[in-house]
């Protein structure tokens, strides 16, 4: 409980550092960038073409809505992924700051999160665009994503805090995360279905245990199948992703005295 | 009235260096014999400030000064030992202060005054007398990553001067950038010590600006107060055990 209040009042006192903070690296970002911030679109855009083409058309894929299906779990996926690849090396990069003037290591790390989740919002706009054509209907079902997303943010914070510390102590650790995320993203049915690609009731199983996997279904439900998402499962992540943040921040708490000696 | 600024006890600071810290293959194989190699970098400090006093910190190299004055502005919680800084705020000038190198040195002029507890409204109001005193010109909109460190220490040297804290910590500040700007920041610092209500601990390898600006030097070796005192007195003993 300490934990999470000291969260809360670092995040309450930090909150306008934290968006400014934000603003300005992504402005740094897009002006150090020829294409600006339409890489944010590009890079998902890409990759989706990519997989829609060898899963698509070579391995004709059956799926409905097939780049939609694609593209939706892309953008949750580069969230991910930024969020973990950033983590890792966060301490070291923030080094210049860190040494000078006291911040909240989990500041630092909300607020490159908030960077993450505003690209993932921008490249979402390409999912209605691409809505449009399929004529994917919506419907009230599309008011799962707000829990599904919420939840889906405090798993990767409380992800996001482990490897914070891990990446402090262990200098080859961005190696491990690399090999680790290129497995999760052929595990997570980013272009097929993990449901249904493996015989049941794995395939099920395998939906449910894997975080990202039961995120990514959960969200097409809500997004594409109007579909309720499903309450239980997100209950137990919930509570799984409340532990992890809880204690991975508690972790990074007791430990942060400790990373600015040690860089 | 009790005029103390800031009380430091028996301050104790120990760390341990990353190259002592495991790589995988070495949790995997062996670990190093040393990794629990501790170096005490600052051994039971204690002293005291008053208001509008300037005291000067002076060592050799790798004596523990600047981790002194990192602990000091709460960037890492003491070992062991206690600061009192009676409520007051404070403030590091070191060389980038708080700089993201991607962002010109208009926005970090923002971000560095938020970190160090000011709003963004008040910083835009301070921006324009840091950015005039910086005198770094067009550069303020580049990215700061493209400054020479001159610029880097004169942007740096700009925001904590023109920020109003009660306690100014110094690191080695004074002792970089072409001669006109140390002219400049020489006179900024004078003016900031005619300040009666702020306190200023400095650190610096200027023997001469030590005494001319100091009201009494902390000398430290090795982590250890050596002596602590009048200014001249105590460059004189420095001086001399540095020649031995």
């Amino acid at each position: 409980m300490k934990t999470l209040r000291c969260l809360i009042n670092d995040i309450k006192k930090y909150r306008k550092y934290i968006i400014y903070s934000a603003r300005v690296a992504l402005q740094a970002e897009v002006t150090n960038a020829y294409l600006d911030w339409f890489w944010w679109i590009l890079e998902p855009v890409c990759s989706m073409l990519i997989y829609f083409i060898i899963f698509g058309y070579v391995f004709k894929n059956t799926e409905q809505y097939y780049l939609v299906f694609i593209y939706s779990a892309l953008t949750m996926w580069f969230f991910f992924s930024r969020t973990i690849n950033a983590s890792v090396k966060l301490i070291k990069a923030s080094k210049g700051i860190i040494t000078k003037v006291y911040i909240p290591k989990t500041v630092i790390l909300l607020s490159n999160m908030l960077i993450f989740l505003f690209k993932m919002f921008i490249s979402s706009i390409v999912v209605v665009v691409l809505m449009m054509p399929y004529r994917v209907s919506i419907d009230y079902h599309l008011l799962g994503l707000i829990p599904v997303l919420g939840v889906f943010f405090i798993f990767c914070y409380g992800i996001g805090c482990y490897l914070m510390h891990i990446g402090v102590f262990i200098e080859d650790m961005s190696y491990v995360i690399d090999i680790l995320l290129q497995m999760l993203f052929y595990f997570t049915g980013i272009f097929y279905s993990v449901g249904k690609s493996f015989p049941a009731p794995l395939g099920q199983i395998f939906e449910t245990v894997n975080p990202l996997a039961f995120f990514i279904a959960q969200m097409r439900n809500a997004l594409m199948y109007k579909t309720d998402i499903s309450l239980k499962g997100l209950a137990v992540w919930f509570g799984i992703s409340v532990v992890l943040a809880i204690n991975g921040s508690c972790i990074v708490y007791k430990n942060e005295n400790t990373y600015v000696k040690v860089i | 009235m009790d005029d103390i600024s800031m009380k430091v006890e028996n301050l104790c600071i120990d760390y341990r260096p990353l190259k002592n810290l495991p790589s995988i293959k070495k949790v995997f194989h062996e670990l190093p014999k040393d990794k629990n190699k501790v170096i005490h970098a600052v051994k039971n400090v204690s002293f005291e400030t008053k208001r509008g006093e300037i005291l000067g910190i002076i060592g050799k190299n790798g004596s523990g000064k600047s981790t002194m004055l990192k602990a000091l502005a709460g960037i890492f919680r003491p070992d062991e030992g206690n600061i009192d800084l009676r409520g007051n705020s404070i403030s590091l000038m070191s060389i980038g202060v708080g700089f993201n190198e991607d962002s010109t040195g208009r926005k970090n002029i923002i971000l560095s005054g938020m970190l160090l507890g000011f709003t963004e409204e008040e910083m835009i109001e301070k921006s324009k007398d840091i950015i005039e005193f910086a005198e770094i010109g067009d550069f303020i909109d580049m990215p700061v990553r493209t400054y020479s460190s001159g610029m880097h220490s004169k942007l740096a040297f700009a925001i904590t001067a023109n920020l109003d804290t009660d306690i100014m910590l110094v690191d080695e500040v004074l002792a970089v950038g072409d001669e006109r700007f140390r002219q400049k920041s020489l006179e900024k610092m004078k003016t900031l010590i005619t300040d009666k209500n702020r306190t200023v601990i400095m650190v610096s390898h200027e023997m001469n600006t030590m005494a001319e600006l100091c009201d009494r030097i902390l000398w430290i070796n090795d982590g250890e107060v050596k002596e602590i005192g009048d200014t001249q007195k105590v460059i004189d003993d420095y001086i001399a055990f540095m020649n031995l």
